[in-house]
């Protein structure tokens, strides 16, 4: 049996500068970062995030939402229901068991958590509530996708940190080259814009000082970069095979066509210096895709800008891929949203080989001597691009490749 | 209908975002599409906020509106005389 290649027929997006991959993608495109000072930060070392802008989950997701969903899962929800209905898929007429989902998540609710842990110090047990356990968990973002979709097939959450959406994308690509599915809905989607979650990063020092100028904070690559800034939202994409895609008349945004995956075995938090777990994965996600590295004409680069990221990632890009590929990071505009990083940033690289534009990098002024690679900033870049590689590396050491290609 | 009633009817409207218009005393929990997860939710919610001693089989998902109000009153009342 010849194996299809796998298409991407649905894309969601929900994050920092727009609900929906229409604004989200324009938001990107434009480079400016959607960073501010948040109230509910106030107080702490660092009170600085890139936030999804007025999003009323009652709305968008159902008037109950509030009430048993933490917003990690509401997040999702709202680019899932956007990746479906843009896949043209109907999940009243598919077969749900042969419908995965998939979806990355570092932190699960967390804000829930520490709402409830408030309760029981203050007012006692009586004040906990009963809903607590079914919406902290992180698997059941993809147990709502379930009920939400008739999806009965596979159904699981992936953590490796913020790696997490990058690995549940390489996990759903498995399940459709195995066989074990026809559709699978997958992405990430994280909501860890919490006071205790933001001071544990800001206390072991990979958050952005620049608390005066937060649209200036987060600036991957640039000599300056500091640290990052947290953000949350949400990527989904479906996946199908090309070859039933082409039979529904669907339209093929990209194929997804390689996922390479390793770790570091090196430290708790530090990327490996010389970047070898990043090589690993990289050279794996490429011999995976058949593609050498001379071809690669994209990066969507992890790109955290914190000192060590930009510069373990950037050697092991410019060791492999040489300096030719075309690099931006997102996470200049819309921040790093940790487990749903991957997701967002592989469904912006499935747009950027859509629509041959590849997105700037944001407050990239003074790139950083160190790094000897062509980054895109200031302004979109318009080029062909047939084959992008969208990168991903978690705390803990596990680091997650995806490679697209044009349809 | 009871001042419990009543006092019901706000804790679903506000806390359980139930219609205020579907709510009447012969309309089920189920009807309102609360599951016993919900109910044991409500229940917690009812001791917090009504400062009433109620168990936690008070109430189930097959119990109307109006039966759970008596419920609870009857059991309120039990606890003050105690």
């Amino acid at each position: 049996m010849t194996a299809s290649p796998i298409a991407v027929t649905g894309l969601g997006l929900v994050t920092a500068v727009g609900i929906g991959a229409e604004d989200s993608w324009r938001g990107v495109c434009a480079g400016r970062s959607a960073a501010r000072r948040n109230p509910e930060l106030e107080g702490l070392p660092v009170d600085i995030s890139c936030t999804v802008p007025d999003f009323d989950a009652t709305k968008r997701v159902g008037r109950r939402s509030t009430l048993v969903h933490d917003r990690f899962v509401q997040l999702t929800v709202t680019a899932a229901r956007e990746a479906v209905a843009d896949s043209g898929l109907d999940p009243k007429t598919w077969d749900g068991a042969r419908v995965g989902v998939v979806i990355g998540c570092g932190l699960g609710g967390v804000s829930t958590w520490e709402r409830q842990h408030r309760n029981l110090l203050g007012e006692g047990p009586g004040a906990v509530s009963a809903l607590l356990i079914p919406m902290l968990v992180p698997n059941m973002v993809a147990g709502h996708l379930a009920m939400e979709f008739g999806a009965t097939g596979p159904n699981f959450v992936t953590a490796t940190a913020c790696a997490s959406g990058a690995t549940a994308i390489g996990a759903a690509l498995d399940l459709l080259r195995d066989d074990r599915c026809d559709v699978v809905i997958t992405g990430g989607g994280e909501a860890g814009v919490s006071p205790l979650i933001v001071t544990g990063f800001a206390q072991m020092g990979a958050l952005s000082r620049r608390l005066d100028e937060p649209g200036a904070a987060s600036r991957p690559f640039d000599a300056d970069r500091d640290g990052f800034v947290i953000g949350e939202g949400s990527g989904v994409l479906v996946l199908e095979r090309e070859v039933d895609a082409r039979a529904r008349g669907a339209h093929i945004r990209a194929r997804i066509a390689g996922y390479g995956a390793s770790a570091d075995a090196h430290h708790m938090t530090a990327p490996d210096p010389e970047g070898a777990g990043i090589h690993r994965a990289l050279r794996a996600a490429l011999a995976d895709a058949d593609v050498a590295p001379g071809d690669v004409d994209h990066v969507n680069a992890h790109g955290t800008s914190t000192p060590l990221n930009d510069a373990a990632e950037s050697r092991a890009l410019r060791a492999l891929l040489g300096t030719e590929a075309a690099v931006t990071s997102t996470k200049g505009v819309v921040g790093h949203t940790l487990g749903a990083a991957g997701a967002i940033e592989a469904a912006l690289t499935v747009l950027t080989v859509e629509t041959s534009t590849v997105p700037p990098t944001a407050n990239l002024e003074n790139q950083d001597p160190d790094i000897d690679l062509d980054i895109v900033s200031k302004a979109p870049l318009d080029r062909r691009i047939d084959v992008a590689v969208s990168d991903s590396f978690g705390f803990g050491g596990q680091n997650a490749v995806l490679v697209f290609t044009s349809a | 209908m009871t001042a419990m009633y009543d006092k019901l009817v706000d804790l679903l409207v506000n806390h359980f975002k139930v219609d205020r218009s579907e709510i009447k005393p012969d309309v089920t929990f189920e009807d309102l599409e609360m599951d016993s997860l919900f109910l044991v939710e409500l229940l917690l919610v009812v001791q917090k906020e009504l400062g009433v001693q109620v168990s936690d089989d008070a109430a189930s998902p097959r119990d109307t509106i109006g039966r759970a109000a008596e419920v609870i009153e009857e059991q309120a009342a039990a606890a003050t005389s105690s």
